[in-house]
């Protein structure tokens, strides 16, 4: 591995407040720490307390055995019960609030125990028993705390970049990263790039741009007018770049409607439309218009339209599914934003030849003045 | 071993990977002759009538024509590459098949693994592609490509515009930079050239027999070949013959 790795600290604090740092809230808990105790971890402490049982029985002197026994089971108890408490609690509090629980459950029943039983020459042994009894019991509640709470840890990290993964993969699929764009693109500027030629600065600046405000673009249910329309205005730039004089772009929107908000994307999408169906097609090539007004019609409530026009070859009669599904989806999310009849989108065949696809949608007075 | 040089046809309607191709090429294959450059699917298809090149390098996504209807036009007739810019479900097929791809941006790599495939091919099989795979994946692929056709030709004569029903048209002729329409009622002169009216045109319906020749078949009466292998067209009730090209007479084999 290159990956070198910075000399470990050493976390002095574990000596008078041991346990894992980190408090996992309630809601990670939820979400990470839902298991119960690892079956493993209880058969291998009741194979040691076995071994333990064993070697008292073996080496105690028989009278003090029967007492003996009961202040190991007494231990055995208190410490699964404190290690099922750190299992669900595997912090420094949760550990320390275990560990004098599984301390003095113990040390009370040795006690009583030695209340019961006249006094004899076998203190040492309850006290080496309690000694070490309370040693181990604490050592393995530590390392239940520890181990645990970097379960819990790296499952939350785990579920966090497989979470980041499938967000960046569904801002991706929703900004439309069209591969044919983004590989078209590229295979020009890898040879603008090879040959010097100066294209290759302005188109890799359009196609930053546009990945830019394409990308936080679906944050937000509405966007601003012009937000989208920056993400347009550089979408055909890298389209002009590519396309050369096949391509005349006129945008003519008045910066007093950037403030009108629509659903993020519907605007690159009839532009997108445009020009897939209506200028590359042409064999010269074409133009394209994008136009806004506020319409105020008497009578009528205020309302925004939005054109995107082309001089393409009109639309098709039966559209074919793939762009059917790019405007009906639009449609549906303009429509779920602002209801219908109150927002429409409709595509007609223009005045001259092409297409024109036209957005109307209710105009908002307070979002004239930006904030 | 095919002495002569390989000759080639590159289309791609954007300029900067036509051109990426092209210096790709040269350096890949220094003694490959581009005969032709296409910017369009119609000028592609122009252009492989005029040239007969060997290879066809053809972008998909083209005006006009598709690269995949240049390449059904093409047929057996030379080897065919799809140049693409993203991996379609289609590509795994060209990929087990006789025809090739490459995705763009192209890099010296693959294309020099393209030159080898296209070089073996050229020295063993004369003539190009295997039909029966390229045809599967070309029936594939144009399944999906529907076309608007237009009914009416509008042609001015003087002053007039006349519309000319494209069912009563008998034949197109290509006429410089012009189309001269054949019709039942006379002839007009279109300012569509022969190759993108091509384009427009209902191929089951109107059947190209020459570069510069499109016919409805319906009024074909026989095709008579000649004494060196040149074929003509009578026509039903007209005097004219069209000569049938080379590369159409194919279509007329009898059954």
């Amino acid at each position: 591995m290159t990956r070198s790795r910075a000399p470990e600290t050493i976390d002095w604090s574990q000596l008078w407040y041991p346990g894992p740092r980190r408090v996992f809230t309630a809601a990670e808990m939820a979400e990470a720490g839902q298991d119960g105790p690892s079956r493993t971890m209880l058969v291998v402490t009741l194979a040691n307390v076995a071994i333990l049982v064993g070697v008292l029985l073996v080496m105690a002197p028989p009278d003090v055995v029967g007492g003996l026994m009961l202040s190991v089971l007494a231990f055995l108890l208190a410490s699964s019960a404190a290690a099922n408490w750190v299992w669900w609690r595997p912090s420094r509090l949760g550990l320390l609030q275990a560990s004098l629980g599984a301390t003095f459950a113990p040390l009370v029943v040795t006690w009583l125990v030695r209340s019961w039983v006249p006094e004899r020459s076998d203190r040492v042994w309850h006290g080496v028993v309690l000694a070490g009894g309370v040693g181990v019991v604490v050592v393995m509640l530590w390392f239940v705390a520890v181990w645990r709470a970097q379960q819990i840890e790296s499952r939350l990290r785990e579920r966090a970049e497989r979470e980041q993964a499938i967000e960046m993969a569904r801002r991706l699929a929703a900004a439309q990263l069209e591969p044919h764009f983004l590989f078209n693109t590229l295979a020009s500027l890898q040879h603008w790039v090879d040959t010097g030629d100066a294209r290759a600065s302005r188109l890799l600046s359009a196609l930053t741009g546009y990945l830019r405000t394409t990308l936080p673009m679906f944050d937000r249910p509405l966007l601003p007018l012009a937000d989208e329309l920056a993400a347009v205005r550089h979408y055909l730039e890298v389209m002009r770049l590519r396309l050369g004089d096949r391509l005349q772009v006129e945008i003519d929107v008045p910066t007093s409607l950037g403030a009108q908000r629509l659903p993020p994307g519907l605007l690159l999408t009839l532009v997108e439309n445009a020009l897939l169906h209506g200028i590359e097609p042409q064999l010269a090539g074409g133009r394209l218009w994008v136009r806004a007004l506020r319409d105020t019609a008497p009578g009528g409530p205020e309302r925004v339209v939005l054109e995107v026009q082309d001089n393409g070859p009109g639309p098709a009669p039966d559209p074919s599914p793939r762009q059917g599904t790019g405007l009906t989806n639009a449609r549906q999310r303009l429509q779920l934003a602002y209801g219908h009849p109150a927002a429409t989108l409709e595509l007609a065949a223009a005045d001259g030849g092409g297409a024109i696809a036209r957005i109307r949608w209710p105009f908002e007075p307070q979002a004239s003045t930006r904030p | 071993m095919n002495t002569r040089q390989a000759t080639a046809l590159v289309a791609d309607d954007e300029e900067a990977p036509r051109d990426q191709l092209l210096a790709g090429l040269r350096s890949a294959w220094p003694e490959l002759d581009v005969v032709a450059v296409a910017g369009n699917g119609v000028d592609a298809w122009d252009a492989f009538l005029e040239h007969e090149p060997d290879l066809c390098f053809l972008d998909i996504r083209m005006p006009g024509l598709s690269g995949i209807e240049v390449a059904r036009r093409i047929g057996e007739r030379a080897a065919v590459v799809f140049a693409t810019a993203h991996g379609d479900h289609a590509l795994a097929a060209f990929d087990a098949g006789a025809v090739d791809y490459l995705l763009k941006p192209v890099t010296a790599d693959r294309l020099a693994q393209t030159v080898q495939r296209l070089r073996l091919r050229l020295a063993s099989v004369p003539g190009g592609a295997d039909p029966t795979a390229l045809a599967a994946v070309l029936a594939r692929l144009t399944a999906a490509q529907p076309r608007r056709l237009p009914t009416v030709l509008q042609a001015t004569v003087g002053r007039e515009v006349r519309l000319i029903p494209v069912d009563e048209v008998v034949y197109f002729e290509a006429d410089a930079r012009y189309t001269r329409v054949v019709h039942a009622g006379g002839d007009a002169l279109i300012r569509t050239p022969l190759k993108e009216l091509l384009a427009q045109l209902d191929e089951q319906q109107f059947w190209q027999v020459h570069r510069s020749t499109i016919v409805h078949h319906r009024h074909i009466a026989a095709a008579v070949r000649g004494d060196e292998g040149q074929m003509h067209l009578l026509l039903r009730g007209r005097s004219e013959r069209l000569t049938v090209s080379r590369h159409f007479q194919g279509l007329f084999k009898g059954q």
